[in-house]
């Protein structure tokens, strides 16, 4: 494949290109889910193609093919200068790319157990058991459990010499019980809502997960939310839990810390960002133990890979420390804008996509905290968990969260059960209100698989470190 | 293209080498290029050449779904063989009532060469109109121009063979001045229907009329919802409630309420796939016609749509709105909605006013926070304006909403009598045809800093 990628980057180095890159994906992904005792998605899906990006004349053009034959592929070589050509027409400011090693290499993702060779009977089985206990209650309406598999093979060729070959396996799984006791639905998920969680892993992570071991008390939660009262209007203290936590930080730190995103170029679809460069090393985003990192090098996690998809190494890079606003998601076009080299976060959802600056595994670091001591020095509040709601404005400011589930905190011991609990602020405000965050014992790298962004719309696997954390004076309940 | 002929000669030579009781192969190919820019210049320009081949093989009733996006005939048989063997793990899916058989289809013309032969080189010269329109005002533009072509058969061995292809063209634009933007968008299978000057004047007049916003307090306000921020809202009352898998789920608003009143008696939603002035297609992804279904009828609880499984399992027939087998999970979901028309005109609305909010569109709904109730929350986004003694005033700070659309939408004191075509946000293939409408309540419930 390197041989037909690179023939075809040496015909439009004859074309004079400025740069050009090839990308070849192969993706094979299973999916299985079990609702009601019924399996209504098993399937198998193969995915195979070229994507060739072209910089002339300091203006872009892409263009992809579902083939591997050499003629299409160089086709689709013309088809990406031609598009760079028409792009040209509007250049202001010629694009210029930041210095990167051109790597030659081969990364494997850590993988114990391939889940394509565990027998789809085990996995079924597995999911059927699930489902099966969570509707062993009259008042559970629809038990659903699921699993997703990726097994990527892609091989990136470019002008400037690099030829990275990546085999990346991702393995996950969730279930959530609905209850209804004609009047009111709730929903209790484990162990994370929105198909669960994710890692750059085998289906070793799967077994890891404890799912039998939670699902009678998935149920009864589901049902207790029935009959429990509703969150109550209020500005109070609120403990978020680690996987809210991480949408937390996905939605009001991931996001408008995308440089792409900062510079206007993802305007037309989900908005810009309120991380101006104006204020890198000078806004005041958190409080000073709020510290936040963009991490690609964590062995499994979901946002975890060898290179980006233009090249660039996976690294650590800081975007918050104590605090303060001090770093971007950036790739070799927008790093030099900042005067910096790509901390290599463009990634593109498959040889049909154009990479775009997408999440890594984006960390809250731990504190100092154990969670029963955070409780018990919380005199009023509310500790909410596991996500239901979220939404956030097109500069990332305002946002609202809901979650599943939330119990009230009366001096410092867990009380009552509420439901269809929400919290809502203002993203600075917020993070500045931030006192206590729980210890290392209490984070994990939460996977998120279905992160959106883009026009046509691409789907990236990102993942978020983040443990329990307090915030005060935060304004809830703000639901009917 | 690879045309109808081809493809299904290939189909009748893969299926003949199954050995499941049943096989559907469904076929979905297209081109497709999108032209996105932004700060005024290109800055993504892509192209697509892809499809995907989705094998369904039924063994009594254990169903096997594979896919692959080769037409390669051994391709075609290792997806095939693997498909089979997904279906011997299989339990039985009790619901199945096997694959449908021919149906009449009704002929309508989706495809348009002008459309297909649409180049990167037409997209810019469309884009660069946008550019010098906005720059009039000095106003930058952000947005996306594509088009593309496609086709699409579904064949089984219960004899259907269902055949039709596709264009589409759409724009989206937002204008942009130092404190205000602004919104238009256009779609239709027709790329000459999409009038990118008129959609760019409409997008810098927005920004220049809300330049340097105000800030208002959230509360309860008289609102005007033009077409793309009404079909926003019922992009969301489609997703967790026209469907049948939310009906079933009991999450869904209307599954204790048929029959019911739910909303204004002047509110009729329905979806027709066969109507042309919206992206029409004569038959689902099982090969069974598009079935005109009516959600709510003048204000009154009436129905959802269902595919085969889920039809069969409530003991209603398809109404032809079955996703492909890979996404029957999530049921059948609706693709061409309209919302019916009234007669009252956008200045009339705006005229009998006394205190509102204008809204132009929505930024990042979500509707799972009480799904029965219908209850959204959102943003306002490029383009609120208040609206005092009948006259927009000023642009103002967006608000963040939370309501339910049972209450807002049984509020209503008029309806546009014409409507606009909405793509769909999160489905290249779906649309809403929305009116604007004039709500008597609608709760803004926080406010943002631009």
């Amino acid at each position: 494949m390197k041989d037909k990628l690179n023939n075809v980057l040496d015909w439009l180095k004859e074309k004079k290109v400025d740069y050009a890159d090839a990308r070849f994906v192969r993706i094979e992904s299973e999916a299985i889910r079990v609702t009601d005792g019924i399996v209504d998605t098993l399937t198998k899906d193969v995915n195979v193609g070229v994507g060739i990006r072209v910089l002339h004349d300091g203006a872009w053009g892409f263009a992809a093919v579902a083939s591997v034959k050499e003629a299409d592929i160089k086709k689709t070589a013309n088809k990406a200068l031609q598009t760079a050509r028409a792009s040209a027409t509007t250049v202001k400011e010629k694009a210029k790319l930041a210095e990167v090693k051109a790597y030659k290499d081969h990364y494997k993702s850590p993988c114990e157990k391939d889940p394509f060779s565990i027998p789809v009977d085990d996995k079924v089985g597995l999911l059927m058991e699930l489902s099966d206990r969570l509707r062993s209650d009259s008042k559970i309406k629809t038990a659903e459990a699921s699993a997703d598999f990726y097994k990527t093979n892609k091989v990136f060729c470019s002008t400037e010499g690099a030829a990275i070959e990546q085999d990346i396996i991702e393995s996950g799984a969730g279930y959530t019980a609905t209850s209804y006791d004609g009047k009111e639905v709730q929903k209790r998920s484990y162990p994370n809502s929105h198909r669960g969680d994710f890692a750059t892993r085998g289906y070793e992570f799967i077994e890891e997960m404890k799912l039998l071991d939670n699902v009678d008390r998935t149920r009864e939660e589901a049902i207790q939310l029935l009959t429990a009262d509703d969150c109550p209007d209020a500005e109070t203290d609120i403990i978020i839990c680690g996987s809210q936590m991480a949408l937390q930080v996905h939605e009001s730190c991931g996001h408008p810390s995308e440089l792409d995103r900062v510079l206007g170029t993802e305007i037309s679809l989900a908005g810009g960002s309120f991380m101006q460069i104006d204020g890198l090393n000078k806004l005041k985003y958190g409080s000073d133990i709020v510290n936040i990192f963009a991490d690609a090098t964590i062995p499994g996690a979901l946002g975890s890979f060898g290179y980006d998809d233009e090249g660039v190494k996976a690294q650590r890079a800081p975007i918050i420390q104590n605090g303060l606003h001090v770093g971007y998601l950036t790739s070799r076009e927008t790093a030099p804008i900042i005067g910096q080299t790509s901390n290599g976060t463009m990634r593109a959802d498959g040889w049909n996509r154009l990479p775009l600056i997408r999440m890594t595994n984006i960390n809250l670091e731990p504190g100092e905290w154990k969670l029963e001591d955070l409780i018990a020095d919380t005199r009023d509040g509310i500790f909410f968990d596991m996500n239901k709601v979220w939404s956030i404005d097109d500069k990332r400011l305002n946002f609202q969260f809901g979650v599943e589930c939330a119990w009230e905190i009366k001096s410092g011991k867990l009380g009552r059960m509420l439901k269809n609990p929400l919290y809502t602020g203002m993203t600075p405000k917020f993070w500045n209100s931030c006192d206590a965050i729980c210890n290392r014992n209490y984070w994990h790298i939460w996977g998120v698989p279905n992160c959106g962004k883009g026009e046509p719309m691409q789907t990236a696997r990102v993942a978020h470190g983040a443990a329990p954390a307090r915030f005060r004076k935060v304004k809830v309940g703000v639901s009917k | 293209m690879i045309g109808k002929d081809k493809l299904f000669e290939l189909f009748e030579k893969v299926a003949k080498s199954s050995k499941a009781d049943e096989t559907e192969i469904v076929y979905i190919g297209s081109n497709f290029g999108l032209t996105r820019f932004a700060n005024s210049i290109i800055h993504q320009n892509v192209n697509e050449a892809n499809c995907k081949i989705l094998i369904r093989t039924i063994l009594g009733k254990k169903i096997g779904v594979a896919s692959t996006n080769s037409l390669s005939y051994a391709d075609l048989k290792a997806t095939l063989s693997n498909s089979i063997e997904i279906a011997k793990y299989q339990k039985d899916n009790k619901h199945f009532p096997g694959l449908p058989g021919p149906e009449k289809y009704a002929e309508i013309n989706t495809y348009f060469e002008n459309t297909a032969l649409y180049s990167p080189k037409d997209r810019a010269r469309q884009v660069k109109k946008i550019f010098i329109r906005a720059n009039k005002r000095k106003f930058l533009t952000a947005g996306a121009f594509a088009t593309g072509d496609g086709e699409i058969a579904v064949f089984n061995t219960k004899g259907v063979r269902c055949y039709q292809t596709v264009t589409n063209a759409s724009v989206n634009i937002i204008a942009m001045s130092g404190t205000s933007s602004g919104y238009s968008v256009g779609l239709s299978r027709k790329v000459e229907d999409i009038d990118a000057v008129v959609l760019a004047d409409i997008a810098v007049e927005k920004a220049y009329l809300g330049k340097k916003p105000k800030p208002l307090e959230a509360g309860d306000y008289e609102v005007i919802l033009e077409p793309a921020a009404v079909a926003a809202l019922i992009e969301w009352v489609n997703y967790i409630g026209f469907g049948s898998k939310a009906y079933i789920d009991k999450t869904s608003f209307l599954s204790d309420n048929i029959g019911k009143k739910v909303m204004a008696d002047s509110v009729t939603m329905y979806d027709d796939g066969l109507d042309q002035a919206a992206i029409s297609m004569p038959f689902d992804f099982e090969g069974v016609p598009k079935k005109k279904v009516y959600f709510i009828e003048k204000g009154i609880g009436k129905g959802v749509v269902f595919d085969r499984i889920t039809g069969n399992r409530e003991g209603v027939p398809s109404t032809g709105h079955g996703l492909t087998a890979s996404d029957h999970g999530q049921g059948a979901i609706p693709l061409n909605i309209f919302i019916e028309t009234g007669n009252k005109s956008l200045a009339e609305m705006i005229a009998s006013v006394k205190r509102g909010v204008l809204v132009t569109r929505f930024h990042y709904i979500n509707g799972f926070i009480d799904t029965p109730k219908l209850v959204l929350t959102g943003m306002t986004r490029d383009g609120t304006y208040l609206i005092e003694d009948g006259q927009i005033k000023h642009g103002v700070k967006n608000l963040r909403f939370t309501d339910s659309m049972l209450r807002a939408f049984s509020t209503v004191k008029g309806i546009s009598p014409e409507r606009q075509l909405i793509p769909s946000w999160w489905d290249s293939v779906g649309c809403i045809a929305a009116p604007a409408f004039h709500l008597g309540a609608f709760k803004f419930t926080g406010t943002t800093d631009f």
